[in-house]
């Protein structure tokens, strides 16, 4: 497994390359995904959170540098954002890799309530890595894609819990809480 | 339904209201006067307080707090001209030269760590002055002619309990050492001994001759 | 106490982290996504307008609402000071400190209204750096040029904000964010109106002090739209919110001018993205030769 940072000096951020680099390495051991090359490429020239992954030979995430970054103390980075950003992106590749997730649809595909319901599964088990998260923005996310209702919070409650799902789980617990949240 | 024609007495059985004040018109407006003037000088202390503390309930506190004290002299404000007194501003005053001194000690505090000195200048040293002075008057002034200061004395105390409680428990949750206990009580006995030399907030007889 | 109280010394406990207007302009980085055409900024737009259908909306609402919560407590701070640094009836008419001692009273609601939402959104106090540019508005030694940068730009600027904020929460389905920021922007009309009549009749026989308030809240205006925040485009997460402001006693003018301001912000930031783009690609092209 080699874990590769680009760039390794960065100009518009004070992140440091060895920091996202240890982080990654342990959230890949702990994640038992250490038969993969993985490729992390900020973008630091802009302030946005968004990452995402592509899985090939190896595993490759791009992430715009708000993902990895103190949101206290602006262009410094987080140790716990970063954790939480390339967290989220591993544990959907590996679910896609494992199996039980073939029916899902591409990264770019997916709705606004199917990445909110997958997000909400990977935190969940991040959470339960020792990884710092706030279950109430989690929360917020995925009543702000299912709904403001109490079906919705029940099945966010399910989904944080829970392990080993198959997309086709995942998808009937969301349904739970508005019929359409998996389409 | 009884005869709306039959005589009835002005007052009736249970209004026990009587004529007679201890204070004149002039007297009134006097005190109103320096009410007003200490009001004053309370709202714009809490209002520049807010960006010194550092605590944020106390900050929000102290925000609610200053638009009731502005209110409390609007209200006296308001009273001047019914008493008589058309420049509302001549009677805008201190009771005396020691008042001012109060009021420059008490707002002296400025330092982030002081927040323990500004509420107790507020909270346990002018605010208990300001129940003091309004239960007497309340007390004092005739329950007839001068109906519309009590009106006002009654709201104006609702705040003033309210705000007393508010202030002193968040004192009490912010003196947490006995040294803590020690500062308190020092600044507190300082203020006293300058509102001792006013006589309170209408100066010396703000709680009559004793 | 001290009469005028410098931004810097403004008192936060330990959660809270303060960035300057200095700190902020060096980031180079940017959120707006310009196309970049071979000759500048394309003039293909972007929606970045703060609506659930946004990717990162959730995060955008949450960021935003903190910026709100700050903005409150400096608003807060901003009336109080006005209180206490002018003399009354010299410097200040009576009624006037009055209104100020009510909007802290008003302010003081919007922190507690502001930290409850924060809650509600899964955020923390403290867990986005304090911008202080508000407050640097309300330090002014003339109570007419406070008036002009905090009630009619700043206030004016929160009316656009809790606009957005309120059809945000409409559309998510999110009605206790709908509901506290339909009552705040209640307030914020009632503070700007407050602005508008004060300057009106302080300089009524001033031309000069309300050419220099207006000249003032200008200047405001535009820094609060530095980056191209706000404005009427949809690339402004923040729009201009017309009506309220019409409410609020701007006349159709000044709202043009605000526009224009804004606009100009947008297009300035726009430039400077495009440099930074441009700069940065002749510098990797250099460094892969």
């Amino acid at each position: 497994m080699t874990i590769t940072v680009t760039p390794e000096v960065f100009n518009y951020v004070w992140f440091d390359a060895e920091v996202i680099r240890s982080i990654a390495t342990g959230l890949v051991d702990a994640l038992g995904m250490n038969d993969y090359d993985v490729i992390i490429e900020v973008d630091e020239t802009t302030p946005l959170s968004g990452i995402s992954c592509e899985i090939g030979d190896t595993i490759r995430i791009r992430a715009c540098s708000g993902a990895f970054e103190d949101t206290r103390k602006p262009r410094q980075q987080s140790e716990t954002a970063t954790a939480t950003s390339i967290g989220r992106v591993l544990l959907r590749a590996r679910d896609r890799l494992v199996g039980g997730f073939g029916e899902a649809p591409a990264d770019n595909d997916l709705s606004l309530a199917q990445v909110a319901a997958w997000e909400t599964y990977s935190l969940g088990r991040l959470d339960r890595l020792g990884v710092p998260t706030n279950q109430q923005r989690w929360r917020y996310n995925f009543r702000n894609r299912l709904g403001f209702t109490d079906a919705t919070d029940g099945a966010f409650e399910k989904i944080w819990g829970s392990d080993g799902l198959t997309w086709g789980e995942l998808c009937a617990i969301s349904e739970t809480a508005i019929p359409s949240a998996a389409k | 339904m009884a005869d709306p024609y039959k005589p009835r007495a002005p007052f009736a059985p249970w209004d026990r209201r009587t004529l007679p004040g201890i204070f004149d018109v002039e007297e009134s407006a006097r005190r109103v006067g320096n009410y007003k003037w200490t009001e004053m000088k309370l709202f714009e202390a809490l209002g520049g307080w807010v960006a010194t503390v550092p605590e944020l309930d106390v900050k929000m506190r102290l925000g609610t707090h200053c638009y009731k004290h502005a209110w409390h002299a609007e209200l006296w404000h308001k009273r001047l001209p019914e008493l008589r007194e058309m420049n509302p501003e001549r009677l805008t005053a201190p009771a005396n030269d020691a008042m001012v001194r109060f009021i420059e000690a008490m707002t002296e505090p400025e330092a982030p760590e002081l927040t323990i000195e500004k509420l107790v200048g507020v909270y346990r040293v002018l605010i208990p002055r300001f129940i003091a002075a309004y239960t007497y008057h309340l007390n004092g002034t005739s329950e007839i002619t001068d109906a519309p200061t009590i009106r006002s004395l009654k709201f104006i105390l609702q705040d003033e309990f309210e705000d007393w409680r508010d202030g002193e428990m968040i004192l009490q949750s912010l003196i947490e050492t006995p040294e803590e206990a020690a500062r308190a009580a020092a600044h507190m006995q300082k203020l006293e001994a300058i509102m001792i030399e006013a006589g309170g907030i209408a100066g010396i007889g703000t709680l009559g001759a004793l | 106490m001290r009469k005028f109280f410098p931004v810097e010394d403004l008192a936060r406990d330990s959660r809270f982290s303060k960035i300057t207007i200095a700190d902020r302009m060096a980031d180079q980085r940017t959120a707006l996504n310009v196309n970049v055409d071979a000759d500048g900024p394309s003039k293909r737009t972007n929606n970045m307008r703060l609506t659930p259908s946004r990717r990162d909306a959730s995060d955008g609402a949450r960021g935003l609402m903190h910026g709100i919560f700050v903005g409150e407590i400096q608003a807060l701070e901003g009336a109080g000071r006005t209180c206490w640094d002018f003399e009354t009836g010299t410097e200040a008419p009576f009624a006037l400190k009055l209104d100020m001692a009510r909007q802290c009273w008003d302010e003081a609601r919007h922190v507690e209204i502001s930290v409850k939402l924060s809650d509600w959104m899964g955020s923390e106090i403290g867990q986005y750096a304090e911008n202080t540019v508000l407050f640097e508005a309300a330090c002014s030694s003339d109570p007419v040029l406070r008036l002009a940068g905090v009630n009619r730009a700043l206030e004016g600027l929160a009316i656009d904000v809790f606009t957005t904020m309120k059809e945000f929460g409409d559309l998510a389905g999110d009605q206790y964010l709908e509901f506290c920021e339909d009552w705040m922007l209640a307030d914020e009309v009632t503070h700007v109106k407050m602005g508008s009549d004060w300057l009106r009749k302080i300089t009524e026989n001033d031309p000069e002090r309300r050419k220099k308030a207006l000249e003032f809240q200008n200047v405001v205006d535009k820094l609060f739209s530095y980056g191209g925040t706000r404005s009427d485009s949809q690339e402004s997460p923040i729009g201009l919110a017309r009506r309220f402001r019409e409410l609020a006693g701007f006349t159709d003018d000044e709202v043009e001018v605000i526009a224009e301001v804004s606009m100009q912000a947008l297009n300035e930031r726009k430039v400077a993205v495009g440099q930074i783009r441009e700069a940065k690609r002749l510098a990797d092209q250099s460094a892969h030769k």
